[in-house]
């Protein structure tokens, strides 16, 4: 018996001590996460910045089509003190989460609706920020690019009307191409999802059965299809299954080496979602009071007809409405005005920037006014 | 001791404890109580509060929740046959196919293989539990269901004339696949309660049928497996209390169509998949999240149940094994990820 | 049963004996070939990405550029199934006290007995949802925390803990603690140095598989801890894990992360079965479970 309860007590020394050399090792990582890091290697050092002030931790969640981009500038921030969590749960959960106050900013594809707004805690902000090209994108051997779709031949797919690849509606749209028979499988969001909400818009704009069917939102009862969570489900949907179509964002298209079609916009002209033609759709875009704008189906003649905004909402008195300090209050401005400012030199075409479209100068100069507004607990922040 | 000196003045036994000394025991005993008093307490709090965030569906849509067929969130009507449907199969899938393997590999573990062999195999049986439940569901995703969907389709249109099961267009994300995952997660538990059934057969039983002639799988066929019938029920239960309640992985390769799929390879959904899928953006409506916490308690009742029937079966099947069901160690890791 | 129904062995029974052996030497194998392919292929995904990068930074959330490790998910998983396991070991193994030494079979302990079973099957989803509507929106203590988290953890590691403590505990023999009693000490005396070192392997048996699953789970953490980058201390924040770095990471455009996930569940796996094959060793050393 003692021999054991020797034996007992070095097990738990050797336990103890790895526990203790855990909680060194964290309590060194984390004076070190507070101390300066490297940014990333990208071209987008924020030098031209504002200034450095206290340090302060942002939480937020939401678009997984915006993620990239606001983990990317938590990255760049860092060396000014600014930590940025940013949880990609769907831009539907991001509001939901600033609803109940557990998040300082959530990123939100489409704008607030008279419904989100109602059930606030306080007046918000919506800044839009960036748009992104939600790409129709499909896995078809044979068929590389130069596909040509069309939105009612699109919203018929989805309704599971067109259910072969070499269908009459779909050969129409591209004389001279060969077509295999293969069977269609729709790929879908199963979770809220904005990217969802802006690729639903475009169809019910132009297929009034699906506008009746089903209807534009974040969640949809989809007619057909397999459903698969957030923007990298449905990419891997499309990866593994032969014949498959799918919308996903720009970014996660280009990484995964998707096709992806020529969509005829409202000019009838077939456009692929390029930087540049992503951009067009934001230019002579009407801009409401609040800044709620939509990019789909809008812009001129080169302009990619399914483009999504993406916004970054915030309480207008984070301090009052969302339970934050003066510190995190003016931290937030920080990350704000970065967005809105030199943030925006981080996107584009081209290496080493962010496959987004960045916010034409008015729209810039109208989301800093808006800034403005922001208050803690009544005051200005600093 | 004589006696005499076992009293003291007063006839106070001389083993007999001052009632101050008597205080640490008492503190003990109702603390201990307390604490036991405590987690019920607890529990029964859950389980108001899991109410009472449902009860809001159920005025609504009364019994229409459980089976009705229509759940479309963006008209917030919540009729939740289909999650039920799916949940009900991919766990009928996985006893299927799990139950019979996990009791070969018991059987073989405890009357075949070479005693050498006994320990390592069943490590590595068990260890099966060890990994998480995200891991199987991306390895069903990426390494699975690719490799199953030629095999699938040769199956559908090679038994076609069977309704459901033949016949149709499989697709990637299906019941089967989730089934054949859950079958791979439930195995450790139904192995490991059938080993510790088996291991109370009465060595006399089994040594009599050798005796008497018979061949080992005969030995088996009669002594072993008779005895251990109401255990091994006992553990198949509580493997489907794990499939129900089995999300992440199911979440992944079920296909997340709020449907009754048409076959079984096609997609459909599941109860703990559409909570983890639709919470986040739920928490905030409340008719909606109301539904969620309702498909949780439909969630809890059937496993209430199923377990409530497994502790039934397994104790019938110990016969006279410590009555707690002594499969403690290794139930360890059997629960819903 | 007549004495001729079994003497000779027919060559049709020969047969048939040789069958079901296979059949059932078949079925271990089948049994083992998924843990077999699940490790290769996490290996064969994951290990490229293991590298003393890997674990010794914190992931950046760059696009472009240096990914960064998941130091700060391994301390957080650490950080928070550490707290948990304070919470649920000493409370689950006083529960179980409570059931050999006071409650025994009275009805009060068979209810708690039951209860404690029924939570073994509670979907840990629910937990966390239960935590996220009492604890996180009601805004107790801050919003998403790493001690909520904790919390959902020991709840799901408490019954792991009971089941497994109370077999050990009822495995000491009452002759110990009736010599012990019988030599005058009370009873707080026989638990704590009688009972509690004798059931002392089997104790912390049932502990580490309480912590091995505390270690994989995702759904309860989702709801309860969200999201970070940075390694801290702090579990009154925002904290990395294991689970969610790889849940996220996943879900990322790049391939890089992607690859980055397959080797944190490389990372998360070898942790969990570390403490499986330590808690068996542990069980195997002991006499007594």
């Amino acid at each position: 018996m003692i021999k054991q309860k020797k034996v007992s007590t070095s097990r738990i020394g050797a336990v103890a001590a790895i526990l203790a050399a855990s909680l060194a090792l964290a309590a060194c990582g984390s004076s070190s996460s507070s101390s300066s890091s490297k940014s990333g290697g990208s071209g987008a050092s924020s030098s031209s910045s504002s200034s450095s002030g206290a340090a302060a931790t942002l939480n937020a969640a939401g678009s997984t089509l915006a993620a990239p981009i606001y983990q990317q500038w938590g990255s760049t921030l860092k060396s000014q003190g600014l930590t940025v969590n940013y949880d990609p749960v769907g831009s539907g959960a991001g509001i939901a989460d600033l609803q109940t106050s557990t998040v300082q900013f959530a990123g939100s594809d489409p704008a607030l609706k008279p419904t989100d707004t109602a059930k606030l805690k306080g007046p918000a902000l919506q800044l839009p920020v960036a748009f992104g090209a939600i790409t129709v994108s499909y896995n078809l051997p044979g068929v590389n690019t130069g596909l040509k779709l069309d939105g009612p031949t699109i919203a018929d797919i989805y309704l599971g009307k067109i259910k072969t690849w070499n269908a009459p509606a779909i050969a129409k749209l591209n004389p001279g191409m060969k077509l295999p028979s293969t069977r269609i499988t729709v790929v879908h969001r199963a979770d809220s999802s904005g990217t969802t909400n802006g690729f639903t818009t475009f169809l019910s704009d132009y297929s009034p059965t699906w506008k009746s069917q089903v209807g534009a939102n974040k969640d949809v009862k989809w007619p057909t299809g397999t459903g698969a969570a957030k923007n990298s489900g449905v990419a891997a949907a499309i990866k593994q299954t032969s014949g498959a179509i799918g919308y996903v964002e720009q970014a996660y298209a280009l990484i995964n080496g998707f096709h992806y079609a020529a969509v005829e916009n409202a000019h009838g002209r077939y456009i692929l979602p390029t930087i540049a033609n992503t951009s067009a759709a934001a230019q002579g875009i009407a801009i409401p009071k609040d800044l709620g704008i939509s990019t789909i189906n809008a812009g001129g003649p080169t302009a990619y007809p399914i483009v999504s905004q993406t916004f970054l909402d915030v309480y207008q008195d984070p301090c009052k409405a969302g339970g934050a300090n003066a510190a995190t209050a003016s931290g937030l401005k920080r990350f704000l005005t970065y967005a809105v400012g030199a943030g925006q030199q981080t996107l584009g075409s081209g290496a080493n920037k962010l496959p987004y479209a960045p916010l034409p100068s008015t729209l810039a100069a109208k989301d800093m006014a808006q800034l403005k507004a922001m208050s803690c607990n009544g005051s200005a922040i600093s | 001791m004589g006696a005499s000196a076992a009293t003291v003045p007063g006839d106070r036994s001389r083993l007999e404890r001052s009632p101050v000394s008597r205080l640490p025991d008492q503190v003990l005993r109702w603390g201990l109580t307390g604490l036991a008093a405590a987690i019920l307490i607890l529990l029964g709090y859950f389980f108001i509060r899991l109410i009472g965030q449902s009860s809001n569906t159920f005025s609504s849509f009364g019994l229409s929740f459980v089976f009705g067929n229509d759940w479309d969130v963006s008209r917030n009507i919540y009729h939740g046959f289909p999650l039920l449907f799916g949940t009900l199969l991919t766990s009928a899938i996985a006893l299927i196919i799990g139950v019979p393997v996990a009791i070969s590999a018991a059987l073989f573990v405890t009357e075949l293989c070479p005693r050498r062999l006994r320990g390592p195999l069943t490590i590595l049986v068990d260890l099966l539990a060890a990994v998480p439940s995200v891991v199987y569901g991306l390895w069903g995703v990426f390494v699975l269901e690719p490799r199953l969907l030629p095999a699938e389709k040769w199956f559908a249109s090679t038994f076609s004339f069977i309704p459901f099961i033949g016949g149709g267009t499989p697709t990637m994300p299906n019941y089967f696949v989730a089934g054949l995952i859950l079958a791979i997660m439930i195995l450790p538990i139904v192995s490991a309660i059938t080993r510790e059934v088996m291991a109370t057969v009465p060595a006399e039983d089994k040594e009599a049928a050798l005796a008497l002639g018979a061949t080992r799988w005969e030995m088996i066929r009669m002594a072993v497996l008779p005895y251990s019938r109401p255990g091994i029920t006992g553990g198949a239960m509580l493997g489907l209390g794990r499939a129900l309640g089995e999300t992440i992985a199911v979440v992944i390769v079920i296909g997340n169509a709020p449907v009754i799929g048409s076959h079984l390879f096609n997609q459909g959904y599941s109860l703990a998949a559409v909570i983890a899928n639709e919470f986040g953006e739920a928490a905030a409506t409340p008719i909606h999240s109301s539904a969620l916490f309702a498909a949780g308690l439909v969630l809890f009742v059937l496993t209430l149940i199923v377990n409530l029937l497994a502790r039934r079966f397994i104790s019938r099947g110990q016969h006279g094994h410590r009555g707690t069901g002594a499969t403690g160690v290794s139930i360890g890791v059997s629960a819903p990820q | 049963m007549s004495l001729t129904e079994f003497a000779p062995i027919s060559p049709a029974r020969r047969r048939r004996n040789q069958l079901m052996r296979g059949v059932l030497m078949a079925g271990t194998i089948v049994a083992l070939i998924p843990l077999v392919l699940v490790i290769y292929y996490l290996i064969h995904k994951g290990a490229g990405s293991l590298n003393e990068k890997f674990f010794t930074t914190d992931p950046t959330g760059n696009f472009f550029g240096n990914q960064g490790g998941v130091r700060s998910a391994i301390l957080g998983s650490l950080e928070i199934v550490g707290l948990a396991s304070l919470i649920a070991i000493p409370t689950g193994i006083g529960v179980a006290l409570f059931l050999t030494e006071y409650g025994k079979q009275t009805r009060f302990a068979n209810v708690v007995r039951y209860f404690v079973d029924v939570m073994t099957g509670v979907p840990s989803i629910v937990f966390g949802l239960f935590i996220y509507i009492v604890l996180v929106t009601s805004h107790i203590g801050g919003n998403f925390t790493g001690w909520k988290g904790s919390v959902a953890l020991s709840l799901l590691m408490l019954p792991v803990v009971v089941r497994a403590a109370e077999v050990v505990l009822l495995l000491v023999p009452s002759a110990l603690r009736e010599a012990a009693l019988a030599l005058g000490a009370p009873r707080w005396r026989v638990i704590s140095k009688v009972v509690l070192p004798t059931a002392l392997p089997g104790l912390m048996t049932g502990s580490l598989l309480a912590v091995a699953r505390g270690m994989g789970e995702t759904a309860p953490l989702l709801f309860t801890v969200s999201v970070a980058f940075g390694a801290t201390a702090n579990l009154g924040a925002q904290m990395n894990t294991l689970p969610v770095q790889i849940f996220n990471d996943i879900g990322s455009p790049n391939t890089t992360l992607n690859n980055r996930a397959w080797g944190a569940a490389l990372t998360l796996v070898a942790l969990v079965l570390i403490i499986n094959l330590i808690a068996r060793a542990v069980a195997r050393r002991s006499r007594m479970a």
